[in-house]
């Protein structure tokens, strides 16, 4: 293991405008050159989060609704850009953001398939090689539906399939937004062996969840954030433990 | 720049799939599929010819050219430019679930649009050569100006996408907005007439400079010229005409970059 953490946060915030319209000042935009003004209707679903993530660890994102929890994920996956501070990531992430997501509803299943693995970086050769393996994981229904398109698959096939195509990256970042929520229990329980051979793997784990079973399943470390702000990093049960007490409080 | 220009690069195999998905999402819901990129500029020049070259007859079209040709060969290019326009716009917007759930460099998006269309360009190449044959067009080294304005539309299409796409992400008035000046930019650019009939008309010279300084102009000139050799356009008019394209990729390109962290909120 090496010692460089493999993602690295130092003073991450990122600045939302409540009231859309203030974003359209171009003036705004252009002559403020990122200035940190504060504004009327600003405001910051993080900030000032530092921490270090080692390969191979697993750490849980605990927190109440709207508390930052997918920006963060977002902003790890680099499809947010941060206002403030500085996010490195040592190595390719295969992100679990939103389990059907980059699917076009007018291509087949076979295309997306193709489409959204290269799109993370598979070869056409891998690609080819795996091809039967996701969509044997995916189950007999999209099996079926292979080459009918996407928008005719119920939610549940999407997510099977969008799975199962994350599954197959040889990524060492895997990030998880609240996926063990979806999916009907056989799935679940494939998720969970999936996910459980990747952690034996060595890939490193950035798992958000609601689920203190799925939390301390998988993680060993927790983040707690509150109001964007990162007052727990700690053990899974410390975080827990600070979330419960926030919410019996 | 220079480095989102090597990420876009170093994600060309990105760029060709986005391309592909795009067409064949495109065609595969219509009968006629690809051959509609073929129709349209097909029934558009015929409408032009109708007007201008038939009813207003010697007043429109160039003097030592059939007026077919001439309109064929511009409004073949300018379907590149108008598509490209429309479908910049929606380029973030349109796709914003891919977006957010990938980490390749944003770019790609808006610049497979113009590859895109680009594509449906080519495929018109084949009827703009047998009109060329029907109608007298020079086969010589006048071709050249081919490649040439296929370049600088290139350069010019990514900096107008960029720039949109990104704004309209910001300011949803850009697509509707755009309707406009695609039909004002039409008519701003010598597609269904020469150059020569604004340079002889009465207009006060600031406005032909205003004129000469679009880009499309040089460009549209150089379509024309592949096919009709006297419509070749004079060196200014094609620096005026690069410089123009150099200036609008920076900026689009600039804007872009500056927008990028506000788009992806957006998103």
């Amino acid at each position: 293991m090496s010692s460089e953490p493999i993602i690295e946060a130092r003073d991450l915030g990122i600045r939302f405008v409540r009231n859309r319209r203030r974003q359209l000042s171009l003036r705004d935009m252009f002559i403020h050159r990122g200035g940190s003004h504060p504004r009327a209707g600003d405001f910051w679903p993080l900030r000032n989060l530092s921490f270090d993530i080692m390969p191979g660890e697993a750490v849980g994102v605990i927190g109440r609704n709207g508390t930052g929890k997918s920006t963060l994920l977002r902003l790890v996956a680099g499809v947010l850009i941060p206002d403030e501070g500085a996010i490195t990531t040592r190595g390719a992430v295969a992100p679990l953001l939103e389990l059907s997501a980059g699917f076009s509803s007018g291509l087949t299943g076979r295309e997306n398939v193709h489409l959204v693995g290269s799109l993370h970086g598979m070869s056409r050769g891998t690609l080819r090689a795996k091809f039967d393996e996701i969509v044997e994981f995916a189950g007999d229904q999209v099996r079926a539906a292979i080459d009918t398109p996407v928008r005719h698959y119920s939610s549940g096939m999407k997510v099977r399939l969008g799975f199962s195509v994350i599954a197959q990256l040889h990524h060492p970042i895997l990030l998880v937004d609240e996926v063990m929520a979806v999916g009907d229990k056989d799935f679940r329980e494939k998720c969970y062996a999936t996910m459980e051979r990747l952690l034996a793997e060595g890939r490193t784990l950035v798992l958000v969840s609601h689920n203190e079973n799925d939390l301390t399943r998988f993680c060993t470390r927790g983040l707690y954030i509150n109001a964007g702000k990162l007052e727990v990093d700690g053990t899974v049960r410390e975080a827990l433990d600070a979330y419960n007490g926030l919410v019996r409080a | 720049m220079t480095s989102s220009v090597a990420a876009v690069w170093g994600h060309r195999g990105v760029l060709r799939l986005l391309v592909q998905r795009d067409l064949t999402v495109k065609y595969q819901q219509s009968v006629l599929g690809y051959i509609w990129s073929l129709i349209e500029p097909l029934g558009m020049g015929l409408i032009y010819y109708f007007v201008f070259g038939v009813l207003y007859g010697e007043r429109v079209g160039p003097a030592h050219a059939s007026y077919p040709l001439f309109v064929l060969t511009g409004v073949f290019a300018w379907m590149w430019v108008s598509s490209s326009l429309n479908e910049s716009t929606s380029a973030l917007t349109g796709q914003a679930r891919l977006i957010t759930t990938m980490k390749v460099p944003r770019e790609v998006f808006p610049i497979g649009r113009v590859i895109g269309r680009f594509a449906e360009y080519l495929a018109g190449v084949p009827i703009l050569i047998i009109a060329a044959i029907l109608f007298d067009g020079d086969f010589g080294w006048n071709m050249l100006a081919l490649p040439l304005a296929l370049m600088l539309q290139a350069i010019l299409l990514t900096g107008i996408s960029l720039l949109l796409s990104s704004l309209n992400v910001l300011l949803r008035d850009v697509e509707r907005l755009m309707r406009l000046a695609q039909r004002a930019l039409f008519y701003a650019a010598p597609i269904i007439y020469p150059l020569s009939r604004v340079q002889q008309s009465d207009v006060p010279e600031w406005v032909k400079t205003l004129y000469e300084i679009n880009p499309l102009v040089g460009i549209f000139q150089l379509h024309h010229a592949a096919w009709i050799a006297n419509e070749w356009p004079p060196n200014w008019l094609l620096i005026t005409s690069a410089a123009g394209c150099l200036i609008v990729l920076l900026s689009g390109w600039w804007v872009f970059r500056r927008l990028e962290p506000a788009v992806l909120k957006e998103l």
